[in-house]
């Protein structure tokens, strides 16, 4: 009965669930601090520059990934299919580098065109197939991952010296890896000028609104996969330049976390409301919540069990003060 | 030659027409009422104007030349805008970022100029500030705002578009006085300065106060159109009914026993101001009206579905209060609801179970077991009894036509023997046939005294069942009709206050 009843008495009560997935700011900065501090306090050697900058470098993936994610998100789709174009794009450019530097621009060149292209077959099976999203780019991974494994069936590959090495070095006593999360910053901060974000936070917070107002939808939807793509090609081209070298799993688990980065970072995870920004943090706290995973010696395999954690309880906070205020 | 004509224009929605070759013609530097019943196609009309619903048939000029409206982006062109009173706001975006939405002044890279967008924003703003006499916050996000700020965002967002069309799809719906007044004073610079403005309201009041001429629309069919100057509120409504319109012949209702089931006294909630009445064992009490002034509320108040925050319900004597719909099944209510597909059925479901859920709980055996076999005798004598036409019990809901599924909700709460049945439009999107059969089942369902509050947006069908009518204005009742008084012409008239201070 309980069902039916329910279902009568509340419009959409899935809808109102997932509108309140969103984590207040207040919360991100906090887990964020808190992660520093306990970090700070397992490692000795945490705020020395050669830990900094390794900390660093492994963490432009993820903070790329959650960027790209965060602006789907934000358009009101998802993209479970981030991972998979990562590593699509890692063993793209992998390949094509063939060792030599000559042949890194158009490595990166064809990075970033394979991510794109990834994010415009996910936005337009989205936005004009109206596929769900979360089913669509599912069966994309697939195909992505295929792709990837058929360009690299086995980890390897060879990347110049001189790529890695200058991913890893120190640049006006900034550490790169500091340098390209700026960038994305900057990235993110010029994207928000930009029409098109602002059609894309207005689809995500309310499509049909969007639609009477004459705002392209399917377009904003497309161009959010889009833009989602570019930055998955940046994460892939990170990854690169952290490994030296090419694997066709690498970019697997980054889609979840991704995820949990926006959610934690303060995005609404139907849409609308938030930004990059929190993602960043959120990137960070995953990160670092890896890092202190590994020198508390507790085993890698308690990773995902404390990412879930982190999720769940930031979620129950968001949601505490909702739910008095719940009428059903 | 008008500046705006549109004739021949139909459209369907499934099987009902909303409009039926209606035609408008409308001049530059005038306020243009559009007036009609409920279900007259004013608000689909405008639409068809806006871009919003794509026309089946239909032509529409502009200053002389055919034009082609394929979607909301094509507006700009021809420079129409719309106030709709369901906004078009997007709640997370600040008004700033609202009111030039999809026009913001852009570099040639797709870049917002800010201090352009700014500028032209505050230029608008400024026009109603000063009739308003007070600044709305354009830099908060609009869902903080109050729904009166947040309709005036709207109305500048449709003035930021420079308008050369303007329409007012019951714009001044939560606004106060003064708002009102600020907004016609903005309105008729508008039209001062040689504009269109399409006004659709169902306040009479505003009608003639700001309008020039009038075109009354009904069933989806220009009536015509008159100049507001020569007429009177009873011709108006007259043209919406129908002159000489003589209400069907009414099979007497067997009248209700005396013993009150049901009384409500001064509740208040969403949308609704202060409603008492008393409904007797076997009445089918109808609820009438412009759509939209509180009907469905009340009977989501009712049913436990939403809170009141002032007053009292009493079922069968004792004072009750419904925190959830649960409480008011235990109590013998039921709610058959008007959005079929979204709150009365499971569509993907077997019909078995969409029958059988609302009284599992009469069924059980032990700890939550069910008998299949009773399931399905209980199932079969609701299909047998309410003649629900279906292949198999087993079959998705989904698979049957509307009157069918409308009788799948009513059935499956007769299941669980109710003494109320709240009815919210059960007939939309319903064939003729399954109509009368209902009809004919609320009819009996009052022989056996279990009563009926239904909430219509069809006058007909109102006035044909009920034995009282509750006329719902703004969230209160406005006028309660019974015996003669139970006609179409004094239903719509008590619905557009004709004749009544607003």
């Amino acid at each position: 009965m309980a069902g039916s009843v329910l279902q009568t008495a509340n419009r959409g009560l899935w809808r109102s669930v997932w509108d309140r997935f969103r984590v207040p700011a207040w919360v991100s900065y906090v887990l964020l601090a808190a992660a520093v501090g306990v970090n700070a306090s397992l490692q000795p050697y945490f705020f020395t520059l050669y830990n900094i900058q390794s900390n660093l470098n492994t963490f432009v993936p993820l903070v790329a990934a959650a960027v790209g994610q965060t602006l789907i998100i934000l358009g009101g789709g998802i993209d479970l299919s981030l991972g998979a174009i990562i590593t699509l794009v890692d063993v793209v450019v992998v390949t094509l580098m063939e060792g030599s530097i000559e042949r890194v621009p158009l490595a990166l060149a064809a990075g970033l065109l394979v991510g794109g292209l990834c994010g415009l077959a996910n936005g337009v099976l989205a936005a004009y197939v109206r596929l769900q999203p979360i089913v669509a780019t599912f069966a994309t991974s697939f195909i992505w991952s295929g792709l990837a494994l058929w360009i690299m069936p086995r980890p390897g590959g060879s990347v110049p010296r001189a790529f890695y090495r200058g991913y890893r070095d120190v640049f006006l006593g900034i550490p790169v890896a500091a340098w390209i999360i700026l960038g994305i910053i900057v990235l993110w901060l010029i994207l928000k000028r930009h029409r098109v974000t602002r059609y894309i936070l207005a689809v995500g917070g309310d499509e049909r609104a969007a639609y009477a107002t004459g705002v392209p939808v399917a377009k904003a939807k497309v161009a959010s996969y889009v833009l989602g793509g570019l930055f998955a090609a940046l994460a892939g081209i990170g990854i690169v330049a952290n490994t030296a070298s090419g694997d066709p799993y690498v970019g697997g688990p980054i889609t979840l976390t991704s995820i949990t980065a926006v959610v934690i970072g303060g995005t609404r995870l139907s849409g609308g409301a938030g930004g990059a920004g929190g993602s960043i943090a959120g990137a960070m706290i995953l990160s670092l919540v890896g890092n202190i995973v590994f020198f508390a010696n507790v085993g890698s395999y308690y990773q995902e069990l404390i990412n879930g954690a982190i999720v769940v309880a930031a979620l129950a906070l968001a949601g505490i003060p909702s739910l008095r205020r719940r009428s059903l | 030659m008008p500046y705006l004509t549109m004739s021949g224009v139909r459209k369907r929605f499934g099987g009902v027409v909303a409009l039926d070759g209606a035609s408008f013609a409308a001049e530059r530097g005038e306020v243009h009422a559009l007036l009609g019943a409920n279900g007259s196609g004013k608000s689909t009309l405008s639409k068809v104007l806006t871009g919003v619903v794509a026309p089946d048939e239909g032509r529409i000029e502009i200053d002389g030349q055919e034009v082609r409206i394929r979607g909301p982006q094509d507006t700009r062109k021809y420079r129409i805008a719309a106030v709709y009173q369901e906004l078009s706001l997007i709640p997370q975006l600040t008004g700033m970022e609202n009111i030039l939405l999809a026009y913001e002044p852009a570099n040639s890279l797709g870049f917002i100029d800010r201090k352009g967008l700014e500028r032209a924003v505050l230029e608008v703003a400024a026009r109603f500030e000063q009739a308003l006499g007070r600044r709305i916050d354009l830099h908060r996000p609009v869902e903080t705002l109050s729904p009166g700020d947040q309709q005036l965002i709207e109305a500048y967002k449709a003035l930021a578009r420079q308008p050369e069309i303007l329409i007012l799809d019951e714009a001044t719906a939560s606004l106060r006085q003064a708002e009102v007044e600020a907004l016609f004073q903005v309105v008729r610079e508008l039209r001062d300065k040689g504009a269109l403005i399409i006004f659709i309201s169902h306040r009479f009041q505003e009608v003639f106060a700001l309008c020039d001429r009038a075109t009354v629309l009904r069933n989806g069919q220009t009536v015509g159109t008159v100049d507001l100057a020569g007429v009177t509120e009873k011709d108006l409504v007259d043209m919406m009914v129908g002159r000489g319109a003589v209400s069907e012949v009414r099979e007497a209702p067997t009248p209700p026993r005396d013993d009150v089931v049901l009384r409500v006294r001064g509740l208040c909630g969403p949308r609704l101001q202060g409603v008492s009445f008393e409904l007797r064992a076997g009445e089918v009490l109808g609820l009438g009206g412009l759509q939209g002034q509180g009907q469905s509320e009340l009977l989501r108040v009712l049913f436990g579905a939403e809170q009141a925050s002032a007053g009292e319900i009493e079922v069968a004597g004792r004072r009750v209060v419904f925190r959830h719909p649960r409480d008011a099944v235990r109590h013998g209510l039921a709610l058959v609801p008007g959005n079929r597909a979204r709150e009365g059925l499971m569509l993907g479901r077997p019909i078995l179970e969409n029958l059988t859920i609302a009284s599992m709980h009469r069924r059980r055996r032990g700890p939550g077991f069910l008998s299949a076999r009773r399931e399905k005798e209980a199932a079969d004598g609701a299909v047998r009894s309410l003649g629900i036409k279906i292949g198999h019990l087993s079959g998705p809901a989904s698979t049957l036509s509307g009157g069918n599924q409308q009788k799948i909700v009513v059935g499956k709460w007769l299941l669980n023997k109710p003494r109320i049945i709240l009815m919210d439009d059960p007939t939309k999107g319903v064939d003729v046939g399954a109509k009368a059969e209902l009809y004919r089942f609320i009819r009996e369902l009052t022989q056996e005294g279990v009563s009926v509050i239904l909430n219509s947006s069809e006058n007909m069908e109102l006035l044909g069942l009920s034995h009282r009518v509750l006329v719902m204005y703004e969230g209160a009742i406005a006028d309660v009709l019974e015996g003669d008084d139970l006609n179409e012409n004094r239903l719509v008239a008590a619905a557009m206050r004709v004749g009544r201070p607003a």
